[in-house]
């Protein structure tokens, strides 16, 4: 089966992407609503924290990190798979990627700006963050370089900043073509002033060419360090569970599953949506699958590793850890971890799953579910089962301030998404262009070799 | 500072325990705890409220786990599974142990803890804006958090209770992090005495809160780098050098080993000393009768 | 500030007997000099002004000032360090006998005392079920009007323990209103032990050095946490653990509930409750049988108490027995100690006298129990408090005796037994004032309550009961200003300013030279200067002197020891068998910060952990795990335990270090009122004991009650600091143990 048609009209991509654009349905305000509902339940828990202190958030002095550490790294992880689509991808010539990248960029963005929240949402004193930034002053006062927070924070910045541009610099010629298609009004003023003049012409394609392969090139490194030093915060620490050789590895294979697995859900939801089906086709959602099973076993490989070095090394600490995950108090949602994270993929491996649609929606759900609660385990259990026995805590549990900005963050996240499917075209028309393009060529190429098989002029 | 500057002056900025080219002097303050004479009594640990200005935090918070003892006595029972604790219990005072490779100091983001000159493990306040990774990677787990205002909570320091606030030292905010500081407020004002009289600090001229409440005098605290301090002498007599991991007492026997002179044996020990945070606190083993 | 008010006395007609009695040293050698005046240095100046600012006053420098500690009676001397006018800290004071520096948790409390801000601000006559404000000159006159035309005997005044200048006041106070009904009540005094050191001997407290002995057998005396004077007992445990020649001490501790003195044990022996004098005879039969020469009456006297026998009454082995037995023989001078879990039951007495035998038969008496110095005034020596006065009160409350009522540093309505039903019987009193620190239990049942100044910003003397080295006398002087001044006739006053305004209704040409307790102690310690070591120093001199140290120090007599081991009347009743409607014995116990509960709402003691359950804000039950199990009872159960005199519900927390058949709540906790610390926290075990007594002295046996357990289907998580490890280490090096054979104390700095 073909990735794409390979006759459909310009136009009609045009026309068909355009749409998209158009005034949105009443479903879609009732979920911009139901958005900004969660939106504000997050906002009122945050207010009430910044009030009265992080203590209504319910961790304690041993368990000092919670559900806000654990979101973080979801929503950070979350990021990678856009990149993973529209810069390595990209880099390797993978054709079928070109209908979907654009929303998987918009995915990377939108998560890291919801992850950066977390940040803050997570600190004692929010209101001095910029503390934690090397900004020069007369004091002479800088923050600790040695600490993976700030290259944490360093990383993150950095990677949402390249992010964006990735995605805007991408958008360029898209965004000529909607300022062509636009009666006057807001949005033609928009999509003018954004579009920096492009005329399409070989000068600019050329330039816009090599612009958006240098930050590709410059996107992957980042991307893969974004999450090393993720990693980082729990690998550099002495704690039992954390500080694993295998962990930057093993976060970025989780970050690029749970993308993978979003992706899906996003990918089923827009084709519906937008009535897509031309565009991302179901050979394209069958690659994302094939490659979503391949990460989910590697990061299932590497949890085992994780698993088996523990058990098999020295530190009792550590293993005790693992033990107490595995029994404790958190056995019920590390054992629905592991069975999200390596049990529910095998679905995919079977052919006729991996273009299921219903099945695939369920499945990517419950993958990031498993990615989700894979973080949380990541975080807490070490925290009541640490080093010191006497302040050995199970009875932290995440009080409904916790929950409600998780689950805030979700609405965050859903809006920016759905304002920026209305705002900017989520599929790329230019280069679903060059694939029917590119297609239409290979279909040439093909029949006139065909031609020339049947003429029985032979192979070279 | 330019960048420039904080790079070529990097070990200025960041000071763990002592080696060669950075040896402490002349003070490195530290503690030795003799876990035979402790009682368990609480006394060292109230007096820390007295004089550190720390919030009581009342019932429902203290079942959350906000307590903010930076003195706590640890109840140890045996775990030989007899009916009764016919040997008694072991009590052990724990409190930030300022550990000289601490491993709070190297994760803080901006830097809000920070080792001393002195060795002591300090915490700036002001500069704190609670990411709480300095307690996510404290082995002891010894560092506190302010989880609210308390000093704008009800019932914390209602009026009149907070005159008794010490005017030395920082009454906290929320969302900062605590914990132990060897009284430094105390350690200051000697330094200043013994500056403004042209010497060092003599043995015996600071004292911790906690130390000089002890009724069983379990605690001293004192100059490590100064021979005539007692807590100096405790230590040599022990064997116990800060800057290793492993002591003679860990070398030899299963149960202990024989000091040179193979008279006795040595009581002296570091909790996680493996771990080689290379704590300044220096317990000594509780002795239990064997006759009886 | 007026103070010099002595000068008044030269040219007054004055009988020197009764001047002598007036300032409390009748009995002693008093060396009469003249008499100064001259202005004091007295820091009570209302207002702190930095533009003439006192000479010890420079804002940021701390000042010290000696005094002496209030929280408890053991009288340690305290220094506070006070700041722009506050006082901020109390330490102890390094050249006390008693404390040498060193403080409690509760000493270190007493600023939050001080500062407490639930403490009763004014005068309060009772209308209705509310207090009104008042002024001291209306309240005082209000006790004139009311003592107007009550006959002496129908007087009654109920105190805790009481000595130095405030005894003398008080005594004259009660002899001038001509009052015999003095009450000295404590709830949990070691009244029956102090009979029976009387009785074993001959003084009611000796001194006991535990740094001299090498082996201390405790039996219940909780020494290092509540026990008669713990900071004392403290700093003398570790120099007994240190020992001498690096021959380390060893305790043992012989209880059915372990204190936290138990809990620092070499061996901890738990025992059948109210069985402590069956072992110590036991302990003198097994020393007799491995050779130690017995009397003949005494080795009559413990014929029948061999091994097998008090094995099986007391629960202990007849190996460990003999371990005892072995140890006390070879390792001398030893020190026995007979302490509250012994005395608590109806044989109490006989349980004391048992115990004190054995330190008699071992020779201990005059070595490691000695005469204690006495101080030379008998009027200023304490009066200690028991509970058989407070039952004679009660009695005579029921009986409609009395028509007016004080009461003054003790709560009777929270820590007398239920079973007394004190509080009905109180308001039988026609007129009842309280002095008072806060609106306690005892407070709220007052038609007057007059408020006190803290021992903070207080004048006063104090004789400590048990005395370290020398005699002394502790000084008590206000720290700081008083934080609820007088202002417009009300405020917080001294009780000693109290009583000499109430003698002056009285006996006003007496007392008149002294316009307040401050003018009246100074005259009273200048008057005696000579035999307080003030030798020819001039008044003023001397007082500074003494003022600034804190204690006056005096080289008082000992009273002799009376070593003689007397057998007469020992008589000890078989363990009770166990009754099947109430099997378990309650032991309520005493927990070193909390004490009687007088202290409760000092929130640095609610929040500090019980040193061995490190429970905190709230009571508890004590089971063993053991009978937990039987009962299917888990931690943070609510448990209800009832018994004859009504029940309590309270959390559950299996502890080992009790006896299966006990279970023990500890006291303090579980107020209806004294402040917004202490009220709705925990219970009150005080409510349900049994009314038994002593059957020797007539003292409250409070291990006697008798009750039972059961589950009421309610759980609760029990805060405490422990975590959910429990008292486990998982393997770690945290807090190691070494035996003893294994290292060498001598090597050691």
């Amino acid at each position: 089966m073909k990735d794409i048609r390979e006759d459909i009209a310009w136009a009609k991509i045009n026309t068909d992407v355009l749409r998209s654009l158009e005034n949105p349905r009443k479903l879609y305000w009732v979920i911009l609503l139901i958005a900004i509902a969660m939106i504000g339940v997050a906002v009122g828990c945050e207010i009430y924290q910044y009030n009265m202190g992080m203590g209504v958030s319910d961790k304690n002095n041993s368990h000092v990190w919670g559900l806000y550490i654990a979101t973080f790294i979801f929503w950070i992880g979350m990021s990678h798979s856009g990149t993973l689509l529209s810069a390595i991808l990209h880099l390797m010539h993978a054709d079928w990627r070109k209908p979907i990248y654009r929303f998987a960029e918009a995915m990377t963005t939108f998560s890291l700006m919801t992850a950066g929240l977390f940040v803050a949402v997570h600190l004692g004193r929010v209101w001095q963050i910029y503390y934690a930034l090397p900004y020069p002053n007369g004091r002479g006062v800088w923050p600790n370089f040695q600490s993976p927070l700030l290259w944490d924070a360093m990383a993150i910045f950095t990677y949402l900043s390249s992010s964006i541009l990735f995605l805007y610099v991408g958008m360029i010629p898209d965004l000529a073509i909607c300022r062509d298609n636009m009666n006057p009004g807001w949005r033609k003023k928009l999509y003018t002033a954004l579009s920096l003049g492009w005329e399409g012409t070989d000068r600019q394609w050329r330039n816009f060419r090599v612009t958006y392969l240098t930050i590709a090139c410059f996107l992957i490194p980042l991307a893969v360090s974004v999450h090393s030093i993720v990693a980082s915060d729990f690998a550099m620490s002495q704690q039992p569970g954390w500080h694993i050789t295998s962990f930057p590895p093993y976060f970025v294979a989780g970050a690029l599953y749970s993308g993978c697995a979003a992706i899906i859900t996003l990918f089923i939801i827009l084709r519906y949506v937008f009535k897509f089906e031309e565009y991302m086709t179901l050979p394209i959602l069958k690659k994302i699958v094939r490659l979503t099973f391949a990460i989910a076993m590697v990061w299932t490989y590497l949890n085992l590793i994780e698993y088996a070095t523990v058990w098999y090394g020295h530190d009792q600490a550590s293993k005790d850890v693992l033990i107490q995950k595995a029994t404790g108090v958190y056995a019920p949602f590390w054992w629905t971890m592991n069975f999200c994270g390596s049990i529910v993929p095998l679905i995919m491996f079977f052919r006729r799953f991996q273009t299921n649609i219903p099945v695939l929606f369920a499945v990517s759900l419950l993958l990031n579910l498993g990615m989700w609660l894979e973080r949380w385990m990541i975080v807490a259990p070490t925290f009541s089962h640490g080093y010191y026995p006497w302040t050995w805590d199970s009875d932290q549990w995440p009080s409904l301030i916790q929950w409600g900005i998780v689950f805030g963050s979700f609405g965050w996240f859903t809006l920016l998404f759905m304002v920026f499917c209305k705002v900017f075209p989520s599929v790329s028309m230019y280069e679903v262009k060059e694939m029917v393009y590119h297609r239409s060529l290979a279909t040439k190429k093909l029949e006139a070799t065909g031609k020339l098989a049947a003429a029985g002029k032979g192979a070279h | 500072m330019s960048v420039s500057n904080l790079l070529e002056n990097w070990s200025d900025v960041r000071h763990t325990h002592p080696v060669d080219d950075v040896p402490h002097t002349p003070y490195k303050w530290a503690m030795s705890i003799d876990l035979d004479a402790c009682s368990g009594c609480n006394a060292c640990s109230v007096a820390c409220y007295a004089e550190n200005n720390l919030a009581v935090v009342g019932k429902e918070k203290y079942e959350h786990g906000h307590s903010m003892h930076w003195m706590r006595i640890e109840r140890y029972w045996d775990e030989d599974g007899r009916e009764f604790p016919d040997q008694g219990a072991q009590f052990l005072p724990m409190m930030c142990q300022q550990c000289e490779a601490a491993p709070c100091e190297t994760v803080c983001p901006v830097g809000a803890t920070n080792h001393t000159p002195d060795g002591i493990n300090s915490q700036i306040y002001n500069r704190c804006i609670g990411s709480r990774y300095c307690e996510a990677n404290c082995p002891y787990k010894v560092r506190y958090f302010n989880w609210y205002d308390y000093p704008t909570t009800d019932n914390v320091w209602p009026a009149e209770m907070n005159q008794q606030l010490n005017p030395d030292v920082t009454v906290r905010g929320k969302g900062v992090m605590e914990k132990c500081t060897f009284c430094i407020q105390r350690v200051t004002v000697a330094k200043n005495n013994a500056k403004n009289e042209g010497r060092l600090v003599h043995d015996g001229d600071v004292q911790t809160a906690c130390q000089q409440a002890c009724p069983t005098s379990a605690i001293h605290f004192g100059n490590l780098v100064d021979p005539e301090s007692k807590v100096y002498k405790q230590w040599q007599a022990q064997q116990v050098e800060l800057d290793k991991d492993e002591q003679t007492k860990d070398k030899g026997t299963e149960e202990g080993g024989v000091s040179p002179e193979g008279e006795g044996k040595l009581r002296g020990y570091r909790v996680f000393e493996e771990l080689r945070p290379y704590p300044s606190v220096m317990y000594l083993e509780r002795v239990r009768e064997s006759d009886i | 500030m007026n103070s010099g008010s002595v000068k008044h006395l030269a040219g007054q007609p004055f009988d020197r007997r009764d001047f002598l009695k007036v300032l409390g040293w009748s009995g002693a050698a008093v060396a009469l000099s003249g008499c100064g005046n001259g202005s004091v240095e007295d820091g009570r100046e209302t207002v702190v002004s930095y533009v003439e600012a006192t000479d010890y006053m420079i804002p940021s420098i701390s000042v010290y000032f000696n005094s002496t500690c209030a929280q408890c009676d053991a009288g340690c001397n305290i220094t506070g360090r006070i700041r722009e006018g506050r006082v901020l800290k109390l330490e102890g004071n390094p050249d006390s006998a008693i404390n040498r520096g060193k403080t409690c948790g509760l000493g270190q409390a007493g600023v939050q005392h001080h500062y407490n801000p639930d403490r009763v601000r004014e005068p309060l006559l009772r209308s209705g079920n509310s207090g009104e404000a008042i002024t001291w000159e209306k309240a005082y006159a209000l006790i004139a009007e009311k003592l107007n035309g009550v006959k002496g005997e129908e007087i009654a005044f109920l105190s805790g323990g009481v000595s130095g200048h405030l005894k003398v006041l008080l005594g004259n106070y009660l002899d001038s209103i001509g009052s015999k009904n003095h009450f000295v009540y404590e709830a949990i005094a070691p009244a029956v032990v102090r009979a029976a050191n009387k009785k074993s001997y001959g003084v009611e407290m000796p001194r006991f050095n535990i740094n001299k002995a090498k082996v201390v057998l405790s039996f219940g005396a909780d020494f290092l946490g509540a026990w008669v004077s713990p900071v004392h007992f403290s700093q003398q445990y570790a120099q007994f653990r240190k020992g001498v020649n690096g021959q380390r001490g060893v305790l043992i501790q012989v209880e059915s509930k372990m204190t936290l003195t138990g809990a620092n044990a070499d061996r901890w022996l738990v025992v059948r409750p109210g069985t402590e004098g069956i072992l110590a005879l036991g302990i003198i039969h097994a020393l007799g049988a491995a050779g130690l020469a017995l009397s003949g009456d005494v080795a009559a006297a413990v014929k029948g108490y061999d091994k097998a026998r008090v094995s099986a009454d007391t629960g202990v082995s007849v190996e460990q027995i003999d371990k005892i037995a072995a140890i006390l023989k070879a390792r001398t001078p030893s020190l026995v100690l007979a302490g509250s879990a012994a005395e608590g039951y109806a044989h109490g007495s006989q349980n004391a006298a048992a115990i004190n035998l054995l330190n008699q038969v071992l020779g201990n008496v005059g070595k490691t129990v000695e005469a204690a110095a006495v101080v030379p005034f008998p009027q200023m020596t304490p009066t200690t408090g028991n509970t058989a006065a407070l039952k004679t009160m009660n009695n005579g409350l029921a009986a409609g005796k009395f028509k007016v009522l004080f009461s003054y540093a003790t709560n009777p309505v929270f820590t007398a037994p239920g079973a007394m039903k004190f509080k009905d019987n109180m308001a039988r009193a026609g007129f009842k004032v309280a002095f008072a620190h806060y609106l306690d239990e005892t407070a709220l049942q007052a038609d007057l309550v007059l408020p006190l100044d803290s021992a903070l910003e207080d004048w006063g003397t104090q004789v400590p009961e048990y005395m370290a080295e020398g005699a002394q006398i502790n000084i008590q002087q206000p720290l700081m200003e008083k934080l609820h001044a007088n202002t417009d006739g009300k405020g917080t006053r001294g009780m000693g300013d109290i009583l000499l305004a109430l003698i002056k209704q009285r006996r006003a040409d007496d007392y008149r030279k002294y316009d307040d307790y401050y003018a009246y102690l100074r005259a009273a310690v200048l008057q005696n200067k000579g035999a307080l070591g003030g030798g020819v120093a001039d008044d003023e001199t001397f007082w500074n002197e003494t003022l600034s140290k804190g204690i006056i120090k005096l080289a008082g007599a000992t009273h002799a020891l009376s070593g003689k081991a007397s057998v007469a009347g020992l008589s000890l009743p078989a363990p009770a068998a166990i009754d099947a409607q109430y099997p378990l014995q309650l032991i309520p116990s005493v927990n070193a910060s909390l004490r009687d509960g007088r202290h409760t709402n000092q929130p640095w003691l609610q929040e500090s952990p019980d040193p061995l359950t490190t429970i905190v804000w709230d009571s508890w039950v004590e089971i063993h795990p053991k009978k937990a199990a039987e009962l299917g009872i888990v931690e943070g159960d609510i448990v209800e335990v009832s018994g004859k005199n009504g029940s309590i519900k309270a959390q559950a927390y299996l502890f080992p270090g009790i006896h299966p058949d006990a279970v023990s709540i500890p006291l303090g906790r579980g107020h209806e009122a004294l402040g917004r610390y202490a009220q709705g926290y925990g219970v009150n075990p005080f409510q349900i004991l049994d009314a038994v007594y002593d059957k020797e002295t007539g003292e409250l046996a409070l291990h006697e009650t008798r009750v039972k357990v059961s589950k009421i289907g309610k759980r609760v998580i029990v805060v405490k600091d422990e975590g959910f490890a429990g008292g486990k280490q998982m393997g770690k090096k945290i807090a190691v143990r070494v035996s003893s054979d294994k290292v060498k104390l001598s090597g050691e700095v």
